[in-house]
């Protein structure tokens, strides 16, 4: 008997479980919606405001104004502010009640000091005891700002003949922004990585369903090594993850995502599930039942996330060569349409395939114990002292 | 009486589990983290605060030697960068990105050339700086070929002058830092995703009570007792809200040592408590219908993730034709009350769909669990 056989067992047993193809046909709904936010937070952070990372409350803070010439109404930004027009005696009262956070008083010959060239002298009466005053006096000091620039010009152009010569200079920018990169090449590798961590319950279903159902015994009686047992089940698991991933990419690419390169994406995100098998195999193999193998793998999963994003972020900022142990990094690379060099690709590969051999090896020793298996398990300093060969280990053959 | 026995017996099987009381660590690690992670990002994006903390001084930006004593140089100083100078613009600009976050160099023609580093994770601080000193230097030229005064020039540089005047000067606001970037992405996110962590941790808890006592096959008993329905619901229920709002509170104690300070916290936790009942409501639904707690897990993840969109995402979208929808929705109240210290009745109005539809999912809960009893006895 092969582990082959095994695999094809998990792998038909699965597919025919309506339970598993409603949860799976829920993940790719939950794509869609995915695909929504990821859509609607583009627009948002792409907006004509420039690119903002910040939530987008309406009404998040309040803010009268007396503006009898409408000049800094017409340029204040009422994305996150409630804005209303008001009078000095009815703001204050309002400020003083805690109605609003900031008032905007400004003089009422503005238009007259404009025309004169006299500087005008505005007043914001900030609410110290809240705690949105930044967000006012941000607000109202950006729009200080672009009202300033807009007088300064018209006066410019009003006093300076059109023929004095002016310095010319040329700005110019390269690379990509952080917030665009965030957006466009992270977020939609994070979205590719997303349906590795969907499968941890069909490995604790696989491994902790032969204890909780009683069927280990028999699986261990059957003519073949706890080794092919444990490969044959990751495999059926690999299999499944990379029918989503197919799926989830054909999504993405018709709901108008384009990939440079998708099948070496596609081939680096399936392999990144081998080491993500490997763990969870590792935690199913040591829990006694589904609930403490659920909490575990959360918890394991949390880190494999910081594993993977953590140097993808780091590279979008300082680059370094390090950073390409996660493979996230290297499909966030290949996604920009960077031009990478071809070593560079064996980095998170061979990262993958260490971590994939260790965390096997560690699977395989847990399962050909009859005290994991069968109890009464034993501590985890004990299991590493022997899994590092200090003790003995107890092998069910 | 009888509830109380029940509630004591289901808050020794809280308190005796490990796993949960490692999930209240980990909520402890992501509290701190997110408001970490908060502060390290307004610092980034603000260049007030970067100045403050010393960060612009270690920003270099190139000169050409040819600019070496101009007023762009002055200028670029006077926005804290560190100045170095150079001779070769070639060799200049392959340093921009890794020595360098700008070069600013001269034509031959008289032309200015600015090229800054994008992909900077200071860049928005760094371009804003730079466009300042920019602007102001070729204003200043403009200013000067037109032939007019010192007091003209200044004038015309500073067309708006804005004064702060402090209102509650005495009641100040105690924030961890005076950013607005910091102030919206606490309170306009991390908080109500803090205060509701522990609900979706109650939803989990109720499952594995519910389904644990089927696997156990010690539910059957439970129902067999001389209860009624409703309390032994109370019974399960009670200790599981009082943990997910004790663990609010600890967060809102926390938060305040961090110096962000939580406004309206009854109002805050009589709302929790309406969101925690349907959160709990929603673990029992999925609790009636599942057969196994391997099967609870994968549902209650699922819904978990639906809640999750439900909830955050208005936060995060521009919707104007669902304005008047978002107001109602629990993050968005969440975020109003604990930001805003005197809050208007229009406010706790809006709260009232949270409390009916979380009402309503809870009672749903209470009938299915009276049908599933039926069924069983």
């Amino acid at each position: 008997m092969k582990f082959t056989t095994i695999t094809r067992w998990e792998f038909k047993e699965t597919l025919k479980s309506k339970k598993f193809l409603i949860i799976f046909c829920l993940q790719l709904s939950m794509l869609f919606l995915m695909i929504f936010v990821f859509n609607a937070f583009a627009a948002n952070i792409q907006s004509d405001n420039g690119v903002s990372l910040t939530p987008s409350l309406s009404g998040f803070a309040s803010l009268d104004i007396d503006d009898q010439g409408h000049l800094f109404t017409k340029y204040i930004n009422p994305s996150l502010i409630n804005i209303q027009s008001s009078n000095y005696n009815t703001a204050l009262q309002n400020l003083n009640n805690g109605e609003i956070t900031g008032f905007v008083q400004v003089p009422a010959d503005s238009l007259n000091s404009i025309k004169n060239i006299d500087t005008i002298n505005v007043k914001l009466y900030l609410d110290y005891s809240d705690p949105k005053r930044s967000v006012i006096s941000d607000e109202v000091n950006s729009t200080t700002n672009i009202l300033a620039t807009s007088i300064s010009n018209s006066w410019i152009d009003s006093l300076i003949p059109q023929n004095t010569t002016q310095i010319v200079v040329n700005q110019q920018s390269t690379g990509q922004s952080l917030q665009i990169q965030l957006l466009t090449n992270a977020m939609l590798a994070i979205l590719l990585f997303l349906p590795l961590f969907f499968f941890g319950n069909l490995i604790i279903d696989s491994v902790v369903g032969e204890k909780e159902k009683k069927t280990g015994e028999i699986l261990m009686a059957m003519p073949i090594s706890p080794s092919q047992i444990i490969l044959g089940k990751i495999l059926a698991v690999e299999a499944i993850i990379a029918l989503q991933i197919v799926l989830w990419m054909i999504i993405l690419i018709t709901m108008g995502f384009k990939f440079a390169n998708p099948i070496l994406i596609y081939i680096l995100v399936t392999i990144t599930a081998l080491p993500i098998i490997g763990v969870t195999t590792i935690i199913s193999a040591y829990s006694k039942n589904y609930k403490e193998a659920g909490i575990g793998i959360t918890l394991s999963y949390i880190a494999v996330v910081g594993v993977l994003i953590i140097p993808a972020l780091t590279y979008l900022s300082v680059k370094p060569l390090a950073a390409n142990i996660s493979p996230m990094t290297m499909v966030m690379r290949i996604l920009s349409g960077e031009t990478i060099p071809f070593w560079q690709y064996f980095i998170p590969i061979a990262f993958i395939l260490l971590v994939s051999i260790i965390t096997y090896w560690i699977s395989i020793k847990l399962f050909e114990r009859d005290d994991i298996f069968f109890g009464p398990r034993p501590g985890l300093i004990r299991l590493f002292l022997e899994l590092i060969s200090f003790k003995k280990i107890k092998k069910i053959r | 009486m009888k509830i109380l026995t029940l509630a004591k017996k289901e808050s020794q099987d809280i308190l005796n589990n490990k796993i949960y009381i490692l999930v209240i660590f980990v909520q402890l690690f992501l509290v701190l983290g997110a408001f970490g992670l908060a502060i390290i990002s307004s610092i980034a994006t603000d260049p007030a605060l970067l100045d403050t903390y010393g960060i612009t001084s270690h920003l270099n930006v190139g000169i050409s030697e040819n600019l070496n004593g101009s007023e762009l140089s002055q200028d670029l100083k006077a926005q804290n960068f560190n100045i170095i100078y150079y001779n070769n613009t070639d060799k200049a600009l392959k340093l921009l990105g890794s020595g360098l976050v700008a070069v600013v160099g001269i034509s031959p023609e008289g032309e200015i050339t600015v090229q800054t580093d994008n992909s900077n994770v200071f860049y928005p601080v760094v371009s804003q700086k730079i466009n300042n000193a920019v602007n102001e230097f070729e204003l200043t030229k403009k200013l000067e070929a037109a032939g007019l005064n010192q007091s003209e020039i200044h004038t015309i540089q500073n067309p708006v002058t804005l004064t702060e005047i402090k209102v509650n000067g005495n009641k100040t606001a105690p924030i961890a830092l005076d950013s607005s970037y910091f102030v919206e992405i606490m309170y306009g996110f991390i908080v109500p995703f803090v205060l509701l962590l522990p609900f979706f941790m109650a939803s989990n808890i109720v499952t594995d009570s519910v389904v644990g006592e089927r696997e156990r096959k010690t539910f059957e008993v439970l129902l067999m007792t001389p209860l009624s329905s409703s309390t032994v619901m109370i019974g399960k229920i009670l200790p599981i809200l009082f943990f997910s709002i004790l663990q609010s509170m600890a967060w809102i104690l926390l938060l305040d040592l961090l110096k962000v300070p939580i406004y309206n916290p009854i109002i805050l936790f009589f709302i929790l408590s309406f969101v925690g009942l349907g959160f709990i409501g929603v673990g029992i639904i999925i609790s009636m219908l599942v057969d196994s707690t391997k099967e609870a897990n994968s549902a209650i993840t699922l819904a978990l993730v639906f809640a999750t969109f439900i909830l955050f995402v208005p936060l995060f979208i521009k919707a104007p034709f669902f304005e008047g929808i978002l107001n109602f929705i629990p993050t968005v109240l969440i975020v109003k009350l604990a930001s805003t210290p005197i809050i208007n009745s229009q406010l706790v109005l809006s709260s009232i769909p949270t409390i009916l539809l979380s009402a309503g999912i809870f009672s749903l809960a209470v009938r299915y669990f009276r049908h599933e009893r039926a069924i069983r006895l």
